[in-house]
């Protein structure tokens, strides 16, 4: 899963957003299941080549979140159940979220038909893996 | 040198904690200078001119600077190798110059060019450092040395720069320190070396949370691994600030903009974000700002004149080309 845990120092968001960010997809999409493990802060640091208290920042907020859970002398892991996004933050990520693809999709001058087949795919595509992943 | 430190740093340590200005030891800086003057005989302007700057516990602190901007003076005094002109550099509280031998103790240094007698081995290196400390893990850097391939019975001056940098690295880290001041230390490794060095400094934040001051050449280094950055230009500090906020007021903004009958100078628009760098191009005008807001952004979208508006991120290396000026500090090493 480290594979897919990237991050880019050049962004302007800040390292531990982007971590946070990354496993909530990875944890949305289905590609890290309840009850996984997550490489522990020192691994993953080393892997990325990052500060650790970037990476433990970005843990502890998805541990708050109750996303992943410490297991002490054992590591880190999914929850078993994630929970969802609160009310207001689910509204928020979501109409963000909207705004950035239409913005694009405006910046491209792609038709709004179109516009919306591509997310019906894209969510179609997602919906698969997470179910053909569970079985 | 051992005794000394056992009975002087807690005595020290408590008339701290009285002062009312430390209310929270905790919190009280690993590195401080204030007020630091430095000035050399026939030189017309000072070194350093008026440096304060605190490092916090825990905190990774990278420092920034051509070659010339005072970086090297700055270093020598904050580790008690040179006396400023006026103002004091302390390390843990302590005057770093008038109580040196007690304070390095607790130092580790990765200097910008390891030196040693070029007979010696690392080993013998090691046996030599561990009287001057009063704590000396010496399995610790044959450990490293392992790790990073490099030879602990090889003569130092046979050591390519890379295995030097390396060797000072497994040095430094084997008494503990409570404090790594790296001077430059990736400058001129290959990216074996380089790669080395950065595990091994992000396994030691990871174990133990040193407080780390570091110069650098290196600013995507530094952009993976510094907590707070400072630029420091002709002897001032231009920029002292913690990375995340930096890179979250800097931008690169892009927009065309058209004369109307209201306005007819370009870059005036600009003002809310305090831009640094203005250039009117051909298609537009391209501006590194450095107050950038979501919010004053989409006002300034929606501004008559101005015309498919973007904003983008800008490195550190970018951001420091807009406040420092011409040449980056990777440029003329």
């Amino acid at each position: 899963m480290s594979r897919s845990l990237t991050v880019d120092p050049s962004d302007a968001v800040p390292l531990w957003k982007q971590i946070e960010g990354n496993v909530r997809r990875l944890v949305a999409s289905g590609a890290l299941r309840p009850g996984a493990a997550v490489p522990s802060v020192r691994d993953l640091a080393r892997e990325l080549s990052i500060n650790p208290a970037t990476v433990a920042k970005g843990y502890q907020r998805l541990v708050d979140a109750g996303i992943l859970s410490v297991r002490r002398g054992e590591g880190t892991f999914v929850a078993e159940r994630p929970p969802a996004p609160p009310r207001g933050e689910r509204e928020k990520e979501l109409e963000g979220g909207a705004m950035r693809y239409a913005a694009l999709a405006v910046t491209l001058g792609v038709a709004n038909e179109e516009a919306v087949e591509r997310v019906k795919g894209s969510l179609g595509f997602l919906r698969r893996k997470r179910h053909g992943g569970t079985e | 040198m051992s005794g000394e430190r056992k009975t002087g740093a807690p005595a020290e340590a408590a008339a701290e904690r009285s002062l009312p200005s430390s209310s929270s030891s905790s919190l009280s800086p690993v590195v401080e200078a204030r007020d630091v003057l430095v000035r050399y005989a026939g030189s017309p302007s000072p070194a350093l001119d008026g440096i304060s700057l605190s490092v916090s516990p825990g905190s990774v602190y990278a420092l920034l600077g051509r070659n010339g901007a005072g970086k090297s003076s700055l270093v020598r005094c904050l580790l008690g190798q040179q006396k400023p002109t006026a103002g004091a550099c302390l390390l843990f509280g302590g005057d770093a110059w008038k109580r040196r031998a007690s304070l390095m103790s607790r130092v580790g240094v990765v200097p910008e060019d390891p030196d040693a007698p070029p007979a010696m081995t690392a080993r013998q290196l090691s046996a030599f450092s561990a009287k001057l400390y009063p704590v000396w893990d010496a399995p610790s850097v044959e450990a490293r040395l392992a790790r990073f391939g490099v030879p602990a019975g090889t003569p130092f001056g046979s050591l390519s720069k890379g295995q030097r940098a390396l060797v000072a690295l497994s040095l430094a880290l084997a008494s503990s320190p409570e404090l790594l001041v790296l001077d430059d230390p990736t400058l001129g490794l290959d990216a074996v070396a380089r790669r080395a060095f950065f595990e091994e400094l992000v396994g030691e934040l990871a174990d133990r949370g040193t407080t780390v001051f570091f110069t650098s050449h290196d600013l995507a280094g530094v952009e993976r691994m510094a907590t707070r950055v400072a630029f420091l230009t002709g002897g001032r500090l231009v920029l002292d600030e913690d990375l995340e906020t930096l890179k979250a007021r800097f931008r690169r903004l892009r927009y065309a903009n058209e004369a109307t009958e209201e306005r007819s100078e370009f870059g005036q628009e600009l003002a809310a974000f305090d831009a640094v760098r203005v250039k009117v191009r051909g298609w537009g005008v391209e501006a590194v700002v450095s107050n950038y807001g979501d919010e004053a952004f989409a006002r300034f979208s929606s501004l008559e004149g101005v015309v498919d508006a973007e904003s983008s991120a800008l490195s550190l290396e970018e951001i420091f080309l807009a406040v420092a000026g011409e040449a980056s500090p990777g440029r003329n090493a």
